[in-house]
């Protein structure tokens, strides 16, 4: 009997957490339905429900808002991105973990270094750099800003691979295995959960930005820019009370293929792979 | 310290083994190598290397077009940063007003900087190339297999895969990052301003008086030390709550997930995932009209009285609550809001990491009778620290970094009442980098942002090098294998 209380107990606690973590969901999902297009303030739901920020949003583009343009951008840059960025990370992750040459650790220490910049202050620079190359305001150097560096970004990669278990390269290098086959055949189909987890945070990189995007494609026309600044400029003062609710309709649709994405792969996060293949 | 101390040691001695062996190469090298110090791919060639020595003689012929096509154009005004102003000047072939030949100060610091990397890049790979070939050299006298192209190729998916796996990431790296930051210090030593804005003004050499007016000793803009005081204090104690709150909530989170006792795991973990799969510039944004001076919390603590018995303890004076428009509170709520962005992410990275737990240690000390308490204690919290440690110490210093949730939170919501932080562009809640941030993109004050930049590293440095000897360094890489 105590023991199913405590079970309950458990489960109600989860319960009240994700209530406190899903409410501001929930009120976006709502005011997005809202017929009144300036922000309630009044009331948690709208008083009046409609779907006519959705149709604005996605059939009728206006000067501020070209939800359509800003998505197939975003989505764009994400793609590109993602490849590079993940192909970075994962080749940077092995090299560090599996590998061992000498200039390994003055490299790892300067990587760390690096990493103690702000990430802006490298982008002040960079901005002036496209802009000498002709790149701000495009979409190309957007990519660049997003991937060139993401290689710095492989610490929880190589922390990963460093629980790998040794023996399983050895054994492959035992059998005449190549570095390269040992790192396609044998250790990445082992890292499924971190390469998942590599390409999920460098495909969100591009929608989850605001900053560089803002700095690069600021100045252009307001077709080529992405989401996150798009939406960003409904809420200027002088929009929110037009826009507002579009802006919450503009939120839910980026965020269901993201979530999509994220729910489908994150059962690769939690899945002990390295547990058992030694043992066999 | 030691071991810093061996690494920097070790350093040097690397160093002076690759002179030593340069030297050696040079003195014994018989004539091809030789020759090698001119032109490139000679030694490759005498070994019938063909494609090497075509490869290498290529090389030396792109760096020496570059130096003299282009480089020589901006190394030689490095010292001055140009001294030709940008004038308008009437040409009378063409009846127009033309610019003279000016001097763009800040392409010369740019192109100076890069071109200092590239011949560092050339002077290194020339030296290598004098020692390689020398190498060659010993095996032909030796008679042993001299590789050919192919089995060179083949090298670089073996031994030296390491080379394969990190020159496009490496040089992405240097190419965004490093230059960058070089030009940025740089920018730091000069009068880059508003005042000072090429292409129609020159900026130049100040050596060190941004730094002084940083803290205060510069008479005229002692505001930027009090200032830069302020933000610094809050930017530490915000990355500090930051990084522990959600670090430990993820793991608390993740073994309430995790534990047995949880029905339907799967769809609480998707519940909480939720959440972070909203891009941030939505939900923070959200989040800070949810909180709003007028918005609906206010609305809701109004009519439960909460406002009102807020107001008779005295801890507000307004007619609603300044969630985030009033220091104090904004400071609180910034860490609260955190939490609730943070913590997700962190139960997801935690998840991954103690399903990796190597479940034979687990089993075994089951057996042994030890407690789940123990457990954790001795065997989960340990694993953690150990695969997550770095990931704890970079969270930290990006905490000490994070621009979206202050700016995304606070931007044009929270106005400043101080006005000596007024004077130099901050707020209370500001962090360094959002500081920065404003001075160069609101008020082109590039030579400050650059200076804060510099002190947003030293600390960070500090912090790192205290908790990252332990960390990564040592042999604890192997420990869990």
């Amino acid at each position: 009997m105590k023991k199913k209380i405590n079970v309950v107990l458990h489960n109600v606690l989860l319960a009240v957490l994700a209530v406190i973590w899903l409410v501001p969901i929930v009120w976006l999902v709502v005011t997005s339905f809202s017929a009144y297009t300036g922000m309630n303030t009044s009331t948690f739901f709208p008083e009046n429900w409609s779907i006519n920020n959705y149709k604005n949003l996605l059939f009728s583009a206006d000067t501020v808002s070209q939800f359509p343009n800003w998505f197939k951008n975003t989505f764009l840059i994400a793609c590109a991105t993602c490849v590079i960025s993940s192909c970075f990370i994962l080749m940077v992750a092995y090299a560090t973990s599996c590998m061992r040459f000498k200039a390994r650790k003055p490299l790892m220490n300067l990587g760390i270094i690096l990493n103690l910049f702000p990430g802006v202050l490298p982008m002040i620079a960079v901005y002036f750099i496209l802009r000498t190359f002709n790149l701000t305001n495009s979409h190309l150097g957007l990519v660049l800003v997003y991937s060139a560096s993401s290689g710095l970004g492989y610490l929880i990669a190589k922390g990963f691979l460093d629980t790998v278990p040794a023996s399983l390269r050895e054994a492959a290098y035992l059998d005449g295995a190549s570095e390269a086959t040992t790192f396609w055949r044998v250790v990445m189909p082992m890292s499924r959960p971190i390469i998942v987890y590599t390409v999920i945070s460098s495909f969100l990189v591009p929608w989850m930005d605001f900053v560089f995007s803002k700095m690069i494609l600021n100045s252009g026309i307001s077709s080529q820019w992405t989401v996150a600044i798009g939406l960003y400029n409904m809420l200027e003062k002088s929009l929110i009370n037009t826009y507002f609710t579009q802006f919450c309709a503009g939120g839910v649709l980026v965020s269901i293929p993201i979530s999509v994405l994220f729910i489908i792969m994150q059962k690769f996060y939690v899945e002990g792979i390295t547990g058992g293949s030694v043992k066999g | 310290m030691s071991k810093v101390m061996t690494g920097i040691g070790g350093f040097f001695r690397s160093i002076g083994c690759f002179f030593r062996d340069f030297g050696e190469a040079v003195a014994k090298g018989d004539v091809f190598v030789k020759l090698s110090l001119v032109w490139m791919g000679a030694g490759y060639f005498k070994r019938k290397q063909y494609i090497k020595a075509l490869l290498m003689t290529l090389f030396e012929v792109l760096i020496l077009y570059y130096t003299f096509a282009f480089a020589m154009d901006y190394v030689p005004k490095f010292g001055t940063l140009g001294t030709v102003q940008q004038e308008s000047v009437f040409n009378m072939e063409t009846m127009q007003n033309e610019f003279n030949d000016y001097d763009h100060s800040f392409l010369i610091l740019l192109f100076s900087l890069f071109s200092f990397v590239v011949w560092a890049i050339g002077i290194v790979v020339w030296l290598r190339n004098i020692i390689h070939v020398y190498e060659l050299q010993k095996r032909a006298e030796k008679n042993l297999h001299i590789n050919t192209f192919r089995e060179d190729i083949a090298e670089y998916k073996n031994h030296k895969f390491h080379i394969t796996l990190l020159t496009l990431p490496v040089l992405g790296i240097l190419f965004f990052t490093v230059i960058p930051l070089l030009v940025l210090i740089l920018v730091a030593f000069t009068n880059y301003d508003q005042q000072h804005m090429p292409p129609s003004a020159l900026f130049t050499w100040t050596g060190l008086t941004n730094f002084k007016n940083l803290f205060g000793m510069g008479g005229m803009t002692i505001t930027f030390g009090y200032a830069f005081g302020r933000i610094l204090i809050w930017t530490l104690v915000w990355a500090f709550f930051a990084t522990l709150t959600t670090y430990i909530g993820g793991i608390l989170l993740s073994l309430l997930i995790n534990s047995k006792k949880t029905k339907l795991p799967k769809m609480w973990r998707t519940l909480f995932v939720v959440t972070i799969a909203v891009p941030q510039f939505v939900s923070l944004l959200l989040v800070r009209n949810f909180f709003a001076d007028n918005g609906i919390v206010n609305t809701i603590c109004a009519n439960i009285g909460l406002t009102g018995w807020l107001r008779d303890v005295g801890l507000i004076r307004t007619s609603y609550i300044p969630f985030l428009s009033a220091p104090g509170w904004a400071h609180v709520m910034i860490i609260l809001i955190n939490i609730w962005v943070g913590v997700p992410y962190q139960m997801l990275i935690a998840t991954g990491v103690l399903m990796n737990i190597p479940s034979e240690q687990l089993e075994s000390a089951r057996i042994d009778g030890a407690t789940p308490a123990q457990v954790f204690r001795h065997i989960t919290m340990p694993y953690m620290l150990f695969v997550t440690g770095p990931a704890l110490v970079t969270d930290f210093v990006k905490n000490i970094n994070n621009f979206n949730v202050i700016y995304l939170l606070t931007e044009s919501v929270f106005t400043t009442t101080n006005q000596a932080l007024a004077n130099s562009q901050a707020k209370e809640v500001d962090l360094l980098v959002t500081w920065l941030f404003r001075l160069t993109q609101d008020n082109y004050n590039y030579k400050m942002a650059s200076a804060i930049g510099i002190m947003v590293f030293i600390i960070c440095a500090i912090f790192t090098l205290f908790t990252f000897n332990k960390m990564i360094k040592g042999d604890r890489e192997e420990a869990f294998r």
